[in-house]
């Protein structure tokens, strides 16, 4: 996704949300609302699970302003704390209960596609599957990032991605349909 | 007669995110299999880039707005207290590491340095800088001054700056009132300029 802010005033806006003006923050806020709604949609379990990441994101973007030095794009920066706030809550839940290495059919609850075949291609994905496609097909994140955000090899993200590429195949292939 | 062998979707993939080994780049151009696998490949990636974005269903900007309002008050709380602590060190200091007899210079000049700071604070807080709208490039200079400020106050409120360094405890000070001088400058010019 391309930043929706230009440099300059994404500038301008981190510097008054640190001076504590709340006007420039909530302008932050809305301009990357959706974006970190909808990769925290991609990389968690539930609508529910998103909204959690989408506010943690915010939060601990509000407390870490000053890291952001206006070098790269803020939404690279943003996109990074979503990411990672995504990944901690997997890594919770994957502790907490047993997740299949195969891709499952269980529909998610929650939003309603818009691209039925591909969202519910998507959807039948196991959770580590959808994230590694995403944030390699759509985010353009390295394998060696993605290895590094999820805790495991360059290699398996590899074989993670070749494996979700080959079940969406199949799936579209067979016209999946919610 | 050997079976021929296609490229695996890894393999693939890797051709399509331009790391493919030769082997696979060479295949692929005599290949309509491969190529159409390839092209597959690229299609999807295309359309899931298509996929509309999600609008979260409820705003959770009150719930951040809140706490930032919460980091700011504590900010404040955390700076007010750093000074009144590090206000009692510089009397511990001066008991402790200091000798009883007639003050040193480095003495007069760390409470002329205090002194400044208090001054310049007491200014500061009279201009309520709190309730004032800054552009961007002086809100940018404001924060910056007071992330230094913050940085200032974290080193005195260090005890082993105190141990291992008392003499640097009074450039502190100095260096705490010039930035609470320079934050006074710039909240009075925009008084002046801009009559906020």
């Amino acid at each position: 996704m391309a930043d929706t802010l230009p440099l300059a005033e994404a500038k301008s806006l981190v510097a008054r949300a640190r001076a504590g003006d709340l006007s420039a923050l909530e302008h932050l806020y809305r301009a990357y609302e959706r974006p970190v709604y909808t990769l925290a949609r991609r990389l968690t379990r539930t609508a529910d699970d998103a909204e959690d990441v989408l506010q943690e994101t915010f939060l601990e973007v509000c407390r870490s302003l000053k890291q952001w030095r206006g070098e790269g794009s803020l939404w690279g920066w943003i996109r990074t704390v979503a990411a990672s706030k995504a990944m901690m809550r997997y890594r919770r839940e994957k502790l907490r209960q047993w997740e299949p290495l195969e891709d499952n059919v269980a529909q998610r609850a929650g939003d309603v596609p818009l691209q039925l075949d591909l969202e519910a291609a998507l959807a039948r994905l196991s959770d580590r599957s959808r994230a590694v496609v995403w944030l390699h097909d759509v985010e353009g994140y390295t394998h060696e990032e993605i290895a590094e955000l999820m805790g495991m090899t360059t290699s398996f993200s590899k074989s993670q991605l070749a494996r979700a590429h080959e079940r969406l195949r199949q799936w579209l292939g067979e016209g999946v349909q919610t | 007669m050997s079976e021929i062998r296609h490229g695996t979707v890894e393999e693939l993939l890797a051709l399509r995110d331009g790391e493919g080994s030769a082997w696979v780049r060479e295949h692929v151009a005599g290949c309509a299999a491969c190529a159409g696998e390839l092209l597959r490949l690229e299609q999807v990636r295309a359309q899931l880039r298509a996929l509309p974005a999600f609008a979260p269903p409820r705003d959770r900007w009150p719930v951040v707005r809140e706490a930032a309002r919460g980091q700011r008050v504590r900010r404040r709380i955390w700076t007010g207290s750093s000074l009144v602590a590090a206000a009692a060190m510089v009397v511990l200091a001066l008991a402790v590491v200091r000798r009883p007899a007639p003050a040193a210079p480095e003495d007069a000049a760390l409470q002329q340095a205090m002194a400044e700071s208090a001054t310049m604070e007491q200014l500061l807080r009279s201009l309520h800088p709190d309730r004032r709208a800054l552009t961007g490039q002086t809100a940018g200079v404001v924060a910056e001054l007071e992330d230094q400020l913050a940085d200032v106050d974290a080193a005195l409120n260090d005890t082993v700056t105190w141990r291992r360094d008392p003499d640097q405890v009074a450039a502190l000070w100095k260096q705490r009132a010039g930035l609470l001088s320079a934050l006074v400058d710039v909240h009075e010019t925009r008084v002046s300029v801009a009559g906020l």
